[in-house]
C-alpha cells in the first residue's frame, strides 16, 4: 500500500500543469494499459507461474527476499528488465511529468498542435521486438559484437537508435507515405490509444476482386504484412556472482545501463554485480542477462485470435529462466516448464510492416510451419497459443482444398 | 594379396636385422600400433640418431622427434611410404592452394583462378609484400594445414593441427614419464587409419562447416544458450557457438564416420595438383548407392586397407569410385549380396540401393544433384564484413609471429532453412550459399583509406542429407530457393512479381539488390562464383521451374501420370484437352 502511495506521489505532484485543462484525460490515462502495464506484467507473472496474478504498475509487488522458484524472481525481472519502458521512467521520460512521456509541453489552445505525440515519442518505447520500429522497416540486430556492421561510409560502426543495431527490411507502406503513429491509433471522445485500429475505417472502398467471400474471417494484416519479427526461446539468467568474462562478445542486449556496466565489469572483474530498479529507481544487487535461440523475420504460421480472425502468430513468453545467488549456487537452472508445461508460447500479431500487395497465397496455403512434416525444428513450433487458438481441423483442410486449388490454378494460368 | 603380406613381413625381417641400441634405455615405450614393431623396426629408422652409440648425447645427435612433419617424412616414413607423400605433398590439404588462389580471385587480384602453390608460395614472400587476400589468408586461414606447427596452438583455446602424417594419423597422444634422472617411459603417440572423426573437426568446422554440420551442429549467431549453470553452453572454440539441427542421415542411421565415405585417394590426393577441394574429393553418392563392383585383386591396395583396418573382411568384390576408380574396401558384394562395413568397428550394415522410381529417372530431374533435394540445411552466412588494420599487428600463421597488418569479421546475419539452389562446380543442380560476401574497409592509423566489395556465393554439399527430400513447391515456388532471397513471390496476370524484404541500400550496404539475392527474377545474376561452370538460375530456367508449378499446386506427386511426359502432358493441357484446362484456363 504504502509503495502505491509512492508511485501516485510524482502524478500529484508534477501533473498538476496538465491536469488543470485536462482532469478527464488524466483520469482516462489511469486506467490506460499505458499507465497501469497490467497486461504485460500479468501476462509475464502468470507466465513464470503465478496464478491469478492481478496487478499492475502502480500495485506491483517489491521484489520477494527468498528466492526458490522462477515465480519468486518474475517482479525483480520485471522491475529490473521489462518495466525500464513506463510514463515516469527515468529513461525515457527524465521530466517525470507521466504525460510528457508522450506528449510536448504547449502553453494554451492555439499551440495544442504541439501536444500531439510526435512518432520519437512513441518508439522511445515500442522500438525493439514487437510493435513499433518495424513500423520503419527496423529489425534488431543479433547480439553478438560481430554484428555490429555494417561500417559506414566514414568508416565507423552504425548508429543505433535506441541502443539496438538494425537491419533494414522493406518499411510499411503508411510510413512510406508519411504517415505517423497517431494518424491511425486517434484519441478521440469515443475511442483510446490502445484500442485496435479497424484499416476499414480509412480503406472502405476495398475491391472486391482480392478480397472474395471465403477471406471475410481473416485479419487484414495477416495478408498485406511484409514480415514479422520472431525470436525463439528467450534465455533469461540473473547472476548475482562477477561472473562477466563470458559476456565479453554479447555486451550490446538491448540494454543501456547492461552495455555501460559490462564495459567497466569486464575492466575491472571485482566491480559489484548490480542493476537498477527501474521503479525504486535504487541499485539492487545481481545482474539480469539475456540472450535468444534464434531471431527470424520471414517465418510465421496463423492462427485464430480471441475474435476469430485469423492473424499472424509469433514466439512469445518463450523463457528459459536460470538464478545464480552470490554464493555461485544454482537456485533453479534453465527451467523452460512452469507447472509441467513449457514456456513456449504464440501469440497473435499485426504486424506494422503493411504493404500494398499482398502476399502470395502459397506463403499461406503452403505455409511450411503448418504444413511441412518434415519440418526442422518442428519442436519450436508447438507451443501454447495465448489470446488465440490454433486453426481448426476444418480451417486446416481449406488450406489445401480442392477448391483452393482451383482458385489458385485460374490465377496462376491467367493471360495477361 | 597374400604376396603382399609376405613382402609385409620380409620388410619386417630385414629392419629386424638392423635393430638399435635404443631400447637399452627406453625400454618402457609402448607400441605405436601392429605394423611398426619395434623389435623389428628399432627406432632409429623412423626417428634418426646414431642408434649404435652408447651414449645419450652420441645416440641422440640429428634426432628427429616427428619424423612425420612433411619435411622428414620422405627420409624416414618414405622407406616404405614415399608414393603417399608424394601425394601428399601436392595435396589440398598440405599447401591450402585452393583457398588462396579462390580468396585471390575473389578479392579481384586475379582475373581467373590461378594455380599457386598455396602456403609454400607465401612461406618466403615478406609481409610488406603480400597482397590483401595473401595477408588475409595468412592471418585467418593459413591455420588448418596438416604441416602446421602443433606447439603454436597452446595456450590459444583452439584445437592443435598440424603435425603432418600425424595430423590426420595420431589417435592417442604420445607422453614423457620420468622413471629414473635419465631414462624416460615413453607412451608412444598410436598411429592409425582408423581416423577418428575428432581429427577432421579439427579444421572441417569452418568456412562451409561440413564437419560441424554433418553432426547436426549449425554454427549460431553466437548467443551459447540455453544457459547451463549460469553459464554459456554449445560452444565450438574461443568465440563461436552452436545449436543442434538434424544430422545426416549417415551419421543418425549408422554412425557413419567421414572415413566411412572419403577414401585415402580422396584424402591424400591422387598426385595431381587440383584446383579445388571437390575435384580432390574422389566419392559421390553414386559410388555406394548405385555402386560398381570390381574384383579386389585388381587392387593391392584394397587388401592391404582391409589388412591394416583388421575389422573389414577381405572379399572378391569391391566397389570402387566412378571418378578415380579408387577402391571402397568397405563395400563389398557376396553372393550377389551387397554389404557396407563400417570402417571404425567393422559392423556390417546393410545398403539401401537408389531407386529407380519415376523421381529419380525422370527426364525432368536429370540435372539435378542428389544433394539439390536430400539436403535438409545450408548454413548460410550473409555479410562477410572484413576490416583491416594496416598499421595493426596479427599472428601470421605461415610465418609464425605477429606480423604487419590486423583483419577483424563482422557480419550481417545467418540462416539455415530453404537452401538455395544454383548450378554447381559439376554443370548440376545444387544447395548454395554465401560464400563469401566481401565488404572490406581498410583503416590506416584509424582513418578509413579504402574500402571494396565483393559478394560471392558457392555451392557444395551441406553434408546434412535426409532420406527424404524437399517438397515440389519448396523449389518450384521458394524465393529461396530459387536464389532470390526472402520475399513475397507471386503471379498475377501471367506475370511473376518479387518484393524483397531486405534493403540493402538503407542498411548502408554498397550494393543495389538484396544481401540474400543471388539472382534477380529475371535471372540476371548479382553475386559471382569462384567456379567457371557454377551460376544463379538464369531466365529461361527460372521460368521453367515457375511454370512446372502451376501444374504443382495440383499435381504434387511425383508418380502423377501427368510426369510421365510433361511436354506432352501440358500441350494437351494448353490444347484444352485435359480435364482440368477446361476448369482452369480461361
Amino acid at each position: 500500500m504504502k509503495l502505491t502511495i509512492l508511485f501516485l506521489l510524482p502524478l500529484v505532484l508534477y501533473s498538476n500543469e496538465c491536469i488543470t485543462c485536462h482532469p478527464k484525460k488524466m483520469e482516462q490515462c489511469k486506467n490506460s494499459n499505458h499507465f497501469t502495464m497490467k497486461n504485460e506484467i500479468n501476462i509475464t507473472r502468470s507466465a513464470w507461474g503465478i496464478k491469478d496474478s492481478n496487478v499492475t504498475l502502480q500495485t506491483l509487488p517489491m521484489p520477494k527476499d527468498t528466492i526458490d522458484k522462477p515465480a519468486d524472481l518474475v517482479d525483480d525481472f520485471l522491475r529490473r528488465k521489462c518495466l525500464q519502458c513506463h510514463l515516469t521512467s527515468k529513461e525515457i521520460n527524465p521530466t517525470q511529468n507521466l504525460c510528457l512521456a508522450c506528449h510536448s509541453p504547449h502553453v494554451n489552445k492555439q499551440d495544442s498542435f504541439k501536444a500531439k505525440p510526435a512518432q520519437e515519442k512513441c518508439l522511445k518505447c515500442h522500438n525493439n521486438n514487437y510493435i513499433g520500429t518495424d513500423y520503419l522497416g527496423l529489425f534488431p540486430h543479433d547480439y553478438d559484437k560481430a554484428y555490429r556492421s555494417p561500417l559506414t561510409k566514414e568508416g565507423n560502426y552504425p548508429k543505433r537508435p535506441y541502443g539496438i543495431d538494425f537491419h533494414h527490411l522493406t518499411p510499411d507502406i503508411h510510413h512510406q507515405k508519411g504517415l505517423n503513429c497517431i494518424d491511425c491509433h486517434k484519441n478521440g471522445n469515443d475511442k483510446k490509444w490502445e484500442d485496435k485500429v479497424d484499416c476499414k475505417s480509412c480503406h472502405s472502398d476495398i475491391s472486391k476482386q482480392n478480397h472474395q467471400e471465403y477471406h471475410t474471417n481473416i485479419s487484414c494484416n495477416t495478408c498485406h504484412s511484409a514480415w514479422n519479427i520472431s525470436n525463439y526461446e528467450l534465455n533469461v539468467l540473473r547472476d548475482d556472482t562477477k561472473n562477466y568474462k563470458q559476456w565479453k562478445r554479447l555486451t550490446v542486449q538491448e540494454d543501456k545501463y547492461l552495455e555501460k556496466f559490462l564495459k567497466k565489469a569486464l575492466k575491472n572483474p571485482e566491480l559489484k554485480p548490480q542493476m537498477p530498479d527501474y521503479l525504486s529507481n535504487k541499485l539492487e544487487d545481481g545482474v539480469w542477462y539475456s540472450g535468444w535461440r534464434f531471431k527470424r523475420w520471414e517465418n510465421f504460421f496463423l492462427i485464430n485470435d480471441e475474435n476469430g480472425k485469423i492473424k499472424i502468430a509469433i514466439p512469445r513468453y518463450q523463457y528459459r529462466i536460470s538464478f545464480k545467488n552470490e554464493k555461485g549456487e544454482m537456485i533453479f537452472d534453465d527451467v523452460s516448464q512452469i507447472d509441467g508445461k513449457k514456456l513456449e508460447a504464440f501469440i497473435p500479431t499485426s504486424p506494422h510492416t503493411v504493404i500494398k500487395k499482398a502476399k502470395s497465397c502459397e506463403m499461406c496455403h503452403e505455409n511450411k510451419i503448418i504444413l511441412d512434416s518434415n519440418l526442422i525444428n518442428k519442436d519450436l513450433f508447438q507451443g501454447a497459443i495465448l489470446n488465440g487458438s490454433p486453426l481448426l481441423p476444418k480451417q486446416l483442410e481449406k488450406l489445401n482444398s480442392p477448391y483452393y486449388k482451383q482458385q489458385r490454378a485460374k490465377i496462376l494460368f491467367s493471360p495477361k | 594379396m597374400k604376396f603382399l603380406l609376405l613382402f609385409f613381413y620380409f620388410t619386417l625381417f630385414l629392419y629386424g636385422q638392423n635393430i638399435d641400441n635404443c631400447l637399452n634405455c627406453h625400454q618402457n615405450t609402448t607400441a605405436i600400433d601392429n605394423y611398426h614393431p619395434y623389435k623389428e623396426f628399432g627406432c632409429a629408422s623412423c626417428h634418426g640418431g646414431e642408434p649404435k652409440a652408447t651414449s645419450k648425447e652420441e645416440a641422440h645427435k640429428n634426432i628427429v622427434l616427428n619424423p612425420s612433419r612433411l619435411e622428414h617424412a620422405s627420409m624416414f616414413c618414405g622407406k616404405c611410404h614415399q608414393d603417399i607423400i608424394n601425394r601428399v605433398d601436392k595435396s589440398i590439404m598440405n599447401n591450402m592452394h585452393g583457398v588462396l588462389d579462390v580468396l585471390k580471385y575473389q578479392f579481384g587480384e586475379t582475373k581467373t583462378i590461378e594455380k599457386s602453390t598455396g602456403i609454400e608460395y607465401l612461406k618466403n614472400k615478406p609481409t610488406q609484400e603480400q597482397s590483401l587476400a595473401e595477408d588475409h589468408f595468412s592471418k585467418l586461414c593459413a591455420a588448418c594445414h596438416i604441416n602446421q606447427k602443433e606447439e603454436i596452438f597452446k595456450n590459444t583455446g583452439f584445437t592443435a593441427r598440424g603435425g603432418g602424417c600425424v595430423d590426420c594419423h595420431r589417435v592417442e597422444d604420445g607422453q614423457k614419464i620420468a622413471i629414473k634422472d635419465d631414462i624416460l617411459k615413453l607412451k608412444h603417440p598410436k598411429l592409425s587409419t582408423k581416423i577418428p572423426n575428432s581429427n577432421c573437426l579439427k579444421c572441417h568446422n569452418r568456412s562451409n562447416r561440413i564437419g560441424l554440420s554433418y553432426f547436426g551442429k549449425f554454427e549460431s549467431e553466437g548467443y551459447g544458450t540455453p544457459y547451463k549453470d549460469g553459464n554459456l553452453t554449445h560452444q565450438i572454440d574461443t568465440n563461436r557457438y552452436y545449436y543442434e539441427l538434424p544430422a545426416d542421415i549417415h551419421h543418425t542411421s549408422t554412425k557413419m564416420d567421414c572415413i566411412d565415405c572419403h577414401t585415402e585417394a580422396g584424402v591424400m590426393g591422387d598426385g595431381k595438383h587440383h584446383a579445388h577441394m571437390e575435384d580432390a574429393v574422389d566419392i559421390t553418392c553414386k559410388d555406394c548407392h548405385d555402386p560398381q563392383f570390381k574384383p579386389s585383386n585388381q587392387f593391392g591396395l584394397a587388401g592391404l586397407l582391409s589388412t591394416l583396418n583388421g575389422d573389414i573382411p577381405y572379399s572378391k568384390e569391391i566397389a570402387v569410385t566412378k571418378k578415380k576408380n579408387s577402391p571402397i574396401y568397405n563395400l563389398q558384394k557376396e553372393d550377389e549380396k551387397i554389404e557396407f562395413y563400417r570402417k571404425s568397428d567393422g559392423k556390417k550394415f546393410d545398403l539401401t540401393k537408389m531407386s529407380d522410381a519415376p523421381y529419380h529417372s525422370s527426364k525432368n530431374h536429370e540435372r539435378l544433384d542428389c544433394t539439390a533435394c536430400h539436403s535438409s540445411w545450408i548454413p548460410s552466412c550473409y555479410g562477410c564484413h572484413e576490416v583491416y588494420f594496416k598499421d595493426g599487428k596479427q599472428y601470421d600463421w605461415i610465418k609464425h609471429k605477429p606480423t604487419k597488418g590486423k583483419w577483424m569479421e563482422l557480419r550481417s546475419y545467418l540462416r539455415y532453412e530453404s537452401p538455395a539452389l544454383a548450378i554447381g562446380y559439376n554443370k548440376k543442380i545444387m544447395p548454395t550459399a554465401p560464400g563469401c560476401q566481401v565488404i572490406a574497409t581498410i583503416y590506416d592509423k584509424d582513418v578509413k583509406v579504402d574500402e571494396f566489395h565483393a559478394f560471392a556465393f558457392a555451392a557444395w554439399d551441406p553434408h546434412t542429407t535426409q532420406k527424404e527430400s524437399r517438397t515440389c513447391i519448396d523449389c518450384h515456388f521458394n524465393p529461396q530457393t530459387l536464389g532470390l532471397g526472402a520475399g513475397i513471390l507471386d503471379i498475377k496476370d501471367n506475370n511473376v512479381t518479387f518484393n524483397p524484404h531486405y534493403q540493402s541500400k538503407e542498411d548502408g550496404l554498397p550494393i543495389n539488390y538484396p544481401i540474400d539475392a543471388l539472382i534477380s527474377k529475371e535471372g540476371k545474376q548479382f553475386q559471382s562464383f569462384s567456379r567457371k561452370d557454377a551460376r544463379g538460375f538464369n531466365k529461361k530456367e527460372v521460368n521453367k521451374i515457375i511454370e512446372a508449378y502451376k501444374c504443382i499446386i495440383c499435381h504434387n506427386k511425383w508418380d502423377d501420370t501427368i510426369y510421365k511426359d510433361f511436354q506432352k502432358s501440358k500441350k494437351l493441357f494448353y490444347d484444352k484437352k485435359t480435364s482440368c484446362s477446361k476448369e482452369v484456363l480461361k
